[in-house]
């Protein structure tokens, strides 16, 4: 059966077939989220294709221009068509970056963190606080706040804090790594986690003596930066128009920008990641995951080195932290827990220790059994529920099925299963990580 | 002139005096054995020199500076390189990549170079990269580069750590149990090696071995460490006559047995 | 002759006894005599009431609440430290082990409040079923747990059984409440109402104008937790099964060639754990009297810290180290507030846990009373 596959495989494999089959997800998926915008099946088959393009072998040109079709122009369409997409996406991407830092610090450098969400907690909150009026509410009581206070900067300044959150992340995540990255390995992820609780609980209680963070409030509304001027909008506007049924308003518009914007961070942070990995830092990073002691005697600098992984992975997270605040205009301290730091984890557990392509395709996956099928999967019960069905053979109806049982709320048991099965039988993950092969010229023999 | 110099180094392990009082010098150039039943601590001493131990008590100087209160990597960027008893490669890297990960000390691109990919850093990855398969043909290793450490046979792995240590260009090179595990013709074929280290390159070699025949074969100058502490030192010749090494060796009954039939 | 050492009344239940009271009334006096003095340091920054005196006013209550909750982190703790001692791994789902073993104890006496034979049955037998059952589900969970995801992992290198255990964690969290939704259609549990055990003993102590008010629960808890420990402290050290613990502990290979059954010591190793840890989710479940399926985490996670700043792998020292969290986190959430005017307070306290943890191993990584993996109590 296997080998039966594998032979089609190899033969789909080869010459245009590849092509043509990567065509024909990208147009049958385009063309069915276009007709019937709600359903999973259609949606699932255009995100197939970046698979087919990144498994099957064809020219890179080809790869790329096909790749730039979907993310540059079908998506944005089809998301101001149906706008969840477009959310459904752009999560994919912040948790892409937050995956790709991740990965850093697991993945090639091999330190458990388990409180990474701290990183992206210092960047959201640095534009929260700088970005709303929080700072003319310093000395109010929560909840108190006279409506007229004024905004502290102008939104333009966004610009300036996406960097800030990358540095204030790089510098908490030096600050953090100094004192305990001399611990064993399975310390350091447990006092990674106290630290990403403590950044959790700080966020929640510093409204007081000053009200810095409004508690857990959280602070809203926090600025996002200018869209481009009215004439471009306008542009788009009667180009989009025809495709999507209606003009797009700018709270579409808005949505479609921050798509972009994440998408330049994870080609970034693609471009970073795959950079350091093949130089001699990130050849540093995997001796020192493989064997200390042997990484250590190669002249190795064992603290500087974990610091630089700590500080690299925290500064996707910065960036990210700060594009997510102005998303949201919204941040409170519930977005920063534990489960969210796990969840980052079983993405690039997922996909694989130490792979950029896999710890991506991870994050999509995980983002999209989260807010796609575990949600689809509640609707199905809840209509259920309301049904006259009754389950066969036991007798059960399903109009007593405790309402607690909603699906898209166990995301700890997915979350955990999916540790627990990939550690016992792929703990290299999904898409395993490979190293770069580089061209032998001495093999004439 | 002496290169290394170690004067009553002293290492315990709670009770245990693995080391006691070494005082040991390595001259410039030579290919010097220190052997010795196992458990006698050579290790240990090895461990005390690269900084892996702390010694407690002793002085430690190399090239005439001190090695005493440096980190494992301090003590790697003055030139001394080494291999493990039990070899220790990256497993999961490639065989090209291991001995890049040996170059560590000498690269000098910095995070944004790597970033920007500047001609810098493309100049001097290449030319790494030259290095580490020049390095590989000179330790007899072909058509393996992008071979998994973990899958090479254990004579390949042995070389490829010759070979990692070799990148970081040290002044000394120590080698512990390098032939251990070897049938007789890798043996002869590692002696070679070592003896072109020493004659190309002019690396000074300090080993630990077990295997006598390459020992006498190869080494200048022999030291011979029992319970933690040198017993005797002096030529191949020396040593082999040596009644205390003997003693060591076979104990005090083989020993007397040894003598009579002499 | 035996010396009296020797003697096992005195080596398993007096010499342990004494121990626990040692442990208990020095943490209690060195961290009293610490917040006296902060008082009379800060006393100079208040200046609206009297700090020594309000400080004096509440320090037996602290000092017994405290101690109540010390030993319940001691409890748990063991089985951390236990594990730890023999498989250098850090068991994160234990503190799902202890959840369910109060979540367990209190199913128990909701069931007979549902079956109307609460009121009328005596309340420490009550109490002590509903402890027995929680060991005895906590400990089988803990079995197989071990044996579902841990064991295949025996041999990888050391993050991927910690991974498979937060995976473990997480999971057990949602089947406990998909289990608690589905059956009772609600995911929270509450101790019921019975018994006299909410009520105070009044201690008249010479020169003190209030008496001191213990609360029974408060006793029962530490009774139970005393129990506990002499129990464990009689396995570890008195009986062939400990010998063999100790054994695997210090040397896995060694022991396995003396013929010890390696892989049943270990499966042995979790069950008392678990036994121990689902023991303590009752105590526990008596003095928050509400508990969900994410109320193991935090306790857990305070237990763990207790096993590292007492010495992990060491039995007393989780003991020590427990106690010692307990008091300074009910300092903590008493004094914090106090001492600096109310600026920070209680809501600290979780935190205060990770503090301690961060300081103890960037300072002394191998506990107050070193790790004697092995050789333990
Ligand atoms: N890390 C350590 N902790 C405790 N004892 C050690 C350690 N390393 C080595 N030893 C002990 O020190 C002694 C010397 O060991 P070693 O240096 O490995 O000997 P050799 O290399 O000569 O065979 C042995 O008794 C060994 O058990
Ligand atoms: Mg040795």
């Amino acid at each position: 059966m296997n080998t039966l596959f594998g032979n089609f495989f190899k033969k789909a494999n080869t010459g245009f077939w590849p092509v043509l089959i990567a065509l024909a997800f990208l147009l049958i998926g385009t063309f069915s989220v276009y007709q019937s915008p709600r359903s999973l099946a259609a949606f699932l088959i255009l995100m197939s294709t970046p698979l087919i393009l990144y498994f099957m072998k064809m020219n890179m040109k080809v790869k790329v221009f096909i790749g730039l079709m979907l993310i540059v122009i079908i998506l944005p369409v089809l998301g101001i068509r149906n706008i969840f997409y477009l959310e459904v996406i752009f999560q994919m991407a912040v948790f892409a970056a937050l995956a790709l830092g991740l990965n850093i610090v697991i993945g090639m450098a091999g330190l458990l963190d388990l409180g990474y969400v701290a990183f992206y907690a210092v960047g959201a909150y640095s534009w929260a606080i700088f970005g709303s009026k929080q700072l003319s509410l310093l000395y109010s009581v929560p909840g108190a706040a006279p409506a007229d206070a004024p905004f502290a900067l102008d939104p333009r300044w966004f610009w300036l804090f996406l960097f800030l959150g990358v540095g204030l992340a790089a510098i908490t995540g030096i600050l953090l790594g100094l004192p305990v990255l001399r611990l064993k390995g399975d310390y350091l992820a447990i006092v990674t986690l106290g630290f990403g609780e403590v950044i959790r609980v700080l966020a929640l209680n510093l409204d007081k003596p000053i009200n810095l963070t409004n508690g857990p409030q959280g602070i809203t509304p926090i600025q996002r930066p200018p869209l481009p001027p009215e004439s471009i909008l306008q542009f788009f506007r009667d180009i989009l128009e025809p495709f999507v049924g209606h003009v797009p308003t700018d709270a579409e518009f808005y949505n479609v920008f921050f798509y972009f914007l994440a998408l330049i961070i994870i080609a970034i942070a693609i471009l970073v990641a795959t950079r350091l990995e093949d130089s001699r830092i990130g050849r540093a990073w995997t001796a020192i995951r493989e064997d200390e002691t042997a990484a250590i005697a190669m002249g190795i600098p064992l603290v500087k080195m974990k610091l630089a992984a700590f500080a690299a992975g925290a500064s996707f997270a910065g960036a990210m932290g700060a594009l997510y605040a102005a998303n949201r205009t919204f941040v409170s301290p519930e977005t920063f827990s534990f489960l969210q730091s796990i969840g980052v984890l079983t993405m690039v557990i997922l996909g694989g220790l130490g792979s950029i392509p896999g710890v991506i395709f991870g994050a999509a996956a995980v983002v999209l059994l989260n807010i796609q099928i575990l949600q689809n999967f509640s609707l199905y019960l809840s209509e259920l529920r309301q049904s006259d069905a009754v389950i066969p053979i036991i007798n059960f109806a399903w109009k007593d099925l405790s309402n607690q049982l909603d699906p898209a709320k166990y995301q700890k048991l997915v979350f955990g299963l999916i540790l627990i099965l990939m550690m016992i039988f792929r703990p290299s993950g999904l898409i395993p990580a490979e190293r770069r092969k580089r061209e032998l010229v001495e093999e004439k023999e | 002139m002496t290169l290394l110099n170690t004067t009553n180094v002293v290492k315990r392990f709670g009770g245990l005096v693995a080391v006691n009082k070494m005082t040991f010098s390595v001259d410039e150039g030579r290919i010097v054995s220190i052997i010795g039943p196992n458990g006698a601590g050579k290790t240990t001493f090895f461990n005390s020199l690269t900084g892996i131990y702390k010694p407690e008590e002793g002085q430690i100087t190399f090239k005439g500076q001190s090695l005493i209160g440096l980190r494992p990597d301090q003590v790697a960027a003055t030139g001394i390189a080494r291999t493990f008893q039990n070899i220790r490669l990256f497993g999961s890297m490639t065989v090209i990549e291991n001995i890049l990960v040996g170059m560590h000390i000498q690269l000098k691109q910095g995070g944004l170079d790597t970033i920007f990919r500047t001609r810098k850093f493309n100049q001097e990855e290449n030319d790494a990269e030259q290095r580490a398969k020049d390095l590989m043909e000179y330790v007899g290793l072909k058509n393996v580069g992008n071979e998994l450490a973990r899958n090479l046979p254990y004579g390949g792995q042995r070389r490829i750590e010759i070979a990692r240590a070799l990148a970081a260009n040290p002044t000394l090179l120590l080698l512990d149990e390098p032939t251990a595990g070897m049938n007789p013709n890798e043996s002869e074929d590692a002696i070679k090696l070592f003896r072109r280290i020493r004659d190309d390159k002019g690396i000074t070699i300090l080993m630990i071995e077990h295997d006598m025949r390459v020992v006498m074969g190869i080494s200048e100058h022999i030291s011979v460490m029992d319970y933690g502490e040198k017993i005797a030192e002096g030529s191949p010749a020396e040593i082999r006559s040596n009644q205390r090494v003997i003693e060591a060796y076979l104990g005090r009954g083989a020993a007397v047995a040894h003598e009579q039939k002499a | 002759m035996k010396s009296i050492t020797e003697n096992p009344v005195y080596k398993f239940l007096l010499f342990p006894i004494g121990q626990i009271l040692i442990f208990a009334l020095g943490a209690s006096v060195v961290l009293s005599l610490v917040t006296v003095l902060l008082a009379f340091i800060f006393k100079f920054n208040v200046t609206d009431f009297d700090l020594v005196e309000r400080t004096m006013l509440i320090l037996p209550q602290v000092v017994i609440n405290g101690v109540t909750i010390g030993f319940v982190y001691a409890t748990i703790a063991l089985g951390y430290t236990m594990v730890y001692g023999v498989l250098e791994f850090i068991n994160f789902s234990h503190s799902e082990i202890f959840m369910v073993g109060g979540i367990v104890g209190i199913q128990l006496m909701a069931y007979f409040e549902h079956i109307g034979t609460l009121a009328t049955m005596n309340e420490y037998l009550v109490i002590a079923l509903a402890i027995i059952l929680a060991m005895v589900v906590s400990g089988s969970l803990a079995v197989v747990v071990e044996r579902l995801a841990y064991k295949p992992l025996r041999g990888a290198p050391k993050l991927v059984p910690l991974i498979s255990a937060i995976g473990m964690s997480f999971f057990l969290q949602d089947i406990v409440r998909l289990i608690l939704s589905l059956t009772t259609g609600e995911f929270n549990v509450i101790l019921p109402k019975f018994g006299t055990f909410d009520e105070f003993w009044k201690l008249a102590v010479p020169g003190m104008e209030d008496p001191l008010r213990i609360q029974i629960k408060s006793a029962i808890m530490v009774g139970v937790a005393v129990l506990m420990l002499v129990g464990l402290n009689y396995l570890v050290n008195g009986t062939k099964v400990g010998k063999a613990i100790r054994a695997v502990a210090q040397d896995r290979p060694s022991a396995s060639l003396m013929g010890i059954n390696v892989n049943q010591i270990i499966s042995i190793t979790f069950l008392v754990g678990g036994t121990l840890g689902g023991a303590a989710g009752v105590l526990f479940a008596l003095k928050a009297t509400k508990l969900d399926p994410f109320s193991g985490f935090f306790p857990g996670l305070k237990a763990f810290t207790s096993a590292v700043l007492g010495g992990i792998g060491n039995l007393t020292g989780a003991l020590l180290g427990g106690l010692v969290l307990g008091l300074l986190e009910s300092f903590a959430a008493s004094y914090l507030g106090i001492f600096t005017n109310g600026a920070f307070g209680a809501e600290y306290k979780d935190i205060f846990a990770f503090a301690i943890l961060i300081l103890v191993l960037i300072f002394r990584p191998s506990g107050l009373l070193g790790q004697t993996v092995g050789q333990k109590a």
